[in-house]
């Protein structure tokens, strides 16, 4: 893909303008409560998942804590608004710097681990953060001669303000004010991942997922690029918290529910996980399928769950495809991964001659060759990427001369 | 080509990864008791050809024959369970389990107690060094064992045509040796093999028939001698 | 010392219980590669069962127990055949069966819950009365499920250790392609192994659901400190799970009675987070070479 850089901005740009006058007109033609309400919503969790795509699809790191982290944002903004009385438009700010100092933290934890051990342990910290204020009981304030928990336990914080639109605003459009501030949020997270995602350090973040140990052998530090992912995606959902807060006046330990993390989950992954605009269509279409299925309440966690199914791997690019073809960008993975579940085979050096030698001269070549190699994963064209997947797909000569060996063992 | 009937036949394979295709194109037989070498330059397809014929890798066109039955599409264990086995390159042994274990493991397809007892006895009276280490694990081995036990594992399944992959990759020159003196003694015992080389001198040495496998077509082929008197081929192609 | 000998018990009860649902998830983790989300599930769905047998059945309870086994195993079985199946070998396989196990869990879930409403149940499966130690009450029920569990997983090891299908299980483990090579059909060891999985988990459930009650989202909070254990063990060690199951629950235990109840899960987690610091492939885990 030759395509200049510019060209792609261009592109990003007017589709990006497009749907930014699309939503700025919606509320005028249906400007019933419930629609405003639910975009409202749509927009909140897009700017969520849209995040999430960086830390999940761009870098591939699997961390299921991305709604651990959009509560962080939302309870700090309402404890500095209840607490502190600070108004809210100044409180979210700071509830996204709190989420971003989160989920470095969390980024921290989870640094020398891979893939399921990721997921594991950012579940588990959601689970926690959930444990942890469900079962708050203990008095923290003393109001007149009720007794107040600390962070709102199974009833939620409250009565920490709003935005305060309805002061603002007349009647009739008083639920737009909370409408376009989560555009307006929802805008400048999507410009962000989208600056972020072609950026160098975008490349670097697909490096890192694509294939670690070569990228790390060309000098992208695992660690720094793994706190940025997790401090830059985090900003924003801490932000989207703050705005779901004000737009609810309450903010509940409902939102680590498991149900909603796999409704967003999946947003994720049948917007297309790792794609610029993925994040927004999965958001659009899961949003549309929930709305059918609330009219069959019951059956929609379930149908929830068949979805997932329903929208698996093959059907799902497909189907996808075929609507993003034209106006998308196709960004390519360079390689083939044949799945982490390929087990291999130990590195030998020449058995009992000069194994010293031959596995730093192992080393060397196998730096030379990922530079070689890697540096065209970096812009694949059609033919490299024949090429590389020929090369990086198990091809015994390479492959052998390439092996990296293990420690300890 | 040569004596005896074809028992391993490939026909206008065309195989490959995903939408890539290493394997263009490529036609020929094994007779029975036959020594065949694929040899050729590193990422040109030589051991994909072997994961073709034992399944790991579909085809993309073409078919294989094998005792006059067509293979390719089968499964994996139903294409193991005529005996067509395959010692894939870098021994992929189970390196938690012992030598024994690994032997059994081999044996998985035969039902008959004795059946396996003497093939089990067979292998060590081949590779005396296994015997000695029985119980060992597996990733403790020295890498010629490794081989060995490799080697022993396909044994044990009954091959009817094995398919070694690189047998001499990694290892020390005397322990190459040991390997091919035992490799000829297999062949000469009447075994059928398939052979894939990057060490032209030990393919020439024993084999019947020799193939050469540039960018996934054959592109020479002949016996042993003729292929020591191709002097450009050598240098060209095998860097000789 | 009265605490201490309390802790004891109860730390070993709930190792126990723990580590028949922690084997349950390494076997299938180390032998697939599939991170079942569905566990708790069908922890839940396993209790279910037995109180339906038992109650609307009326079975004795022996018969009870081995029905809730047999339904475990069928939707491990329900597991592969629906979802499982149609993913061995396709790209991404380790993320999308975390999603897709985890749309099955929601399913089953929902379904106990309309079966049986989310008003929490009592088990009837269960011993009364116990023995005292000094002045400590040791309920046998107690001791039951210790004894149990330690049962079933010597029978779980000897399968293993021993017997052909346990090879296979620990080939496909430790490499996928070369037990294909054997001549081992990987899609017989997948459904074999979400099986045994299914009744492990279905126990795992019952005995839960004899110390709490019986509620559909019982399975959650279990699954999630059998995914640490496993964690901190290095996913598919058994031997490894095993002990840290005991240690695991034992630490719990101690907390909880030392500082809260509700510090139990997050003291947990912080020393997860600790050892995973310390050793990234869990503290009994090995590391594997890569290849690029």
């Amino acid at each position: 893909m030759k395509e200049s850089s510019t060209n792609i901005y261009r592109r990003d740009a007017v589709i990006g303008i497009i749907l930014i006058l699309i939503a700025a007109i919606l509320p005028f033609v249906f400007p019933t409560r419930y629609v405003v309400g639910q975009m409202t919503i749509f927009f909140v969790w897009a700017t969520v998942v849209s995040q999430w795509n960086l830390v999940f699809g761009v870098a591939g790191i699997f961390s299921l804590a991305q709604m651990a982290i959009f509560a962080m944002g939302g309870y700090v903004t309402g404890m500095l608004g209840l607490y502190l009385e600070w108004p809210l438009w100044v409180s979210m700010f700071f509830g996204g710097f709190a989420a971003v100092v989160f989920s470095v933290i969390i980024g921290i934890a989870c640094l020398r681990l891979r893939g399921a051990y990721v997921a594991l342990l950012t579940l588990a910290i959601s689970q926690t953060m959930y444990l942890l204020i469900i079962t708050d009981t203990a008095c923290f304030i003393r109001q007149g001669v009720t007794c107040r928990n600390f962070t709102g336990g199974t009833r939620g914080l409250a009565r920490f303000g709003d935005f305060g639109f309805r002061e603002m605003l007349p009647y009739k459009y008083m639920a737009f004010g909370d409408y376009f501030l989560a555009l307006v949020v929802l805008i400048f997270a999507v410009a962000f991942s989208i600056f972020l995602i072609r950026s160098p350090i975008g490349l670097a973040f697909q490096a890192l997922r694509d294939n670690s140990n070569c990228a790390v052998a060309r000098g992208i530090s695992r660690f720094k690029y793994q706190l940025l992912v997790f401090s830059a995606s985090a900003f924003f959902t801490g932000l989207a918290g703050a705005v779901y807060a004000g737009h609810f006046r309450v903010m509940g330990a409902n939102t680590l529910y498991l149900n909603l993390l796999l409704f967003l989950l999946s947003m994720l992954i049948i917007g297309g996980v790792g794609r610029v605009w993925g994040p927004l269509l999965g958001a659009a279409a899961l949003m549309l399928v929930d709305e059918v299925l609330k009219e069959f309440v019951e059956w929609r966690l379930a149908g929830l769950g068949a979805r997932q199914h329903a929208g698996h791997p093959r059907r799902r690019r497909q189907g996808l495809r075929r609507l993003r073809q034209g106006f998308l960008q196709d960004h390519r993975r360079p390689h083939h991964r044949r799945g982490r579940e390929e087990r291999l085979r130990h590195a030998d050096g020449r058995s009992g001659h000069g194994r010293k030698k031959t596995v730093r001269s192992i080393r060397r070549f196998h730096l030379e060759w990922c530079h070689r190699h890697h540096t065209r994963a970096m812009r694949p064209t059609l033919d490299r990427a024949r090429r590389e997947i020929s090369q990086c797909q198990g091809h015994p000569g390479v492959h052998r001369r390439c092996q990296v060996r293990g420690r300890g063992r | 080509m040569s004596h005896g009937k074809a028992v391993l036949s490939l026909s206008n394979i065309v195989s490959g990864y995903g939408s890539q295709s290493i394997i263009r194109n490529i036609s020929f037989d094994i007779p029975e008791s036959g020594l065949v070498t694929i040899i050729g330059p590193n990422g040109h397809g030589k051991s994909t050809l072997l994961r073709s014929i034992s399944g790991i890798v579909r085809l993309q066109s073409g078919e294989i024959y094998f005792e006059g039955q067509r293979i390719d599409g089968l499964r994996i264990d139903q294409i193991v369970s005529r005996g067509v086995v395959h010692i894939p390159q870098g021994d992929m042994l189970f390196p938690d389990m012992t030598v024994h274990e690994n032997l059994l493991m081999g044996a998985s397809l035969i039902r008959s107690r004795n059946e396996i007892a003497e093939r089990y006895g067979k292998v060590f009276v081949l590779f005396p060094q296994l015997e000695e280490r029985k119980n060992q694990v597996a990733s403790t081995l020295s890498g010629g064992e490794r081989r060995m036990l490799a080697i022993g594992r396909g044994l044990m399944t009954g091959a009817r045509i094995l398919l070694l992959d690189e047998p001499s990759l990694g290892l020390a020159p005397v322990v190459i040796e040991e390997i091919y003196k035992i490799i000829k003694n297999l062949n000469d015992g009447g075994q059928t093999i398939l052979l894939v080389e990057e060490n032209v001198s030990r393919a020439i040495a024993i084999s019947d028939h020799i193939y050469l496998l540039d960018d996934g077509h054959i592109a020479w082929q002949g016996t042993g001698e003729e292929l020591a008197g191709e002097r450009h081929l050598m240098e060209v192609y095998l860097g000789a | 010392m009265d605490g201490w000998i309390q802790i004891l018990v109860s730390g070993l009860t709930v190792g126990a219980m723990y580590a028949v649902s922690t084997v349950s998830l390494s076997l299938v983790w180390g032998a697939l590669n599939v991170l079942n989300m569905g566990q708790g599930a069908m922890l839940a769905a396993g209790g279910y069962i037995a109180y339906t047998a038992v109650m609307s059945l009326g079975l004795p309870i022996p018969i009870a127990i081995v029905v809730a086994v047999i339904v475990g195993a069928l939707i491990g079985g329900a597991m592969y055949f629906l979802i499982i199946r149609f993913m061995i070998g396709k790209e991404g396989f380790e993320t999308n069966v975390i999603v897709a196990t985890f749309g099955f869990a929601l399913i089953l879930e929902n379904l106990v819950l309309r079966l049986y409403g989310a008003y929490p149940l009592r088990q009837p499966i269960g011993l009364e009365g116990g023995w005292y130690f000094g002045a400590t009450h040791i309920p046998y029920q107690n001791m039951l499920l210790v004894v149990v569990s330690g049962v079933l997983l010597v029978a779980v090891g000897y399968l293993l250790k021993t017997t052909q299908l346990g090879r296979s299980i620990r080939a496909t483990a430790q490499n996928r392609e070369a037990t294909e090579l054997m001549g081992i059909r990987i899609s017989r060891v997948f459904l074999l192994v979400l099986l045994i999985g299914g009744g492990l988990a279905a126990i795992s459930g019952i005995m839960l659901s004899t110390l709490t009650t019986l509620a559909p989202t019982m399975g959650y909070d279990p699954m999630l400190k059998a995914f640490i254990i496993c964690v901190i063990a290095g996913l598919g060690n058994i031997y490894g799970a095993l002990i840290s199951a005991f240690v695991l629950g034992l630490f719990e235990v101690s907390i909880q009675f030392i500082f809260g109840v509700r510090f139990g899960f997050p003291a947990l987690l912080l020393l997860v987070i600790l050892a995973l610091v310390w050793r990234p492939y869990g503290v009994f885990g090995k590391r594997k070479t890569e290849r690029l």
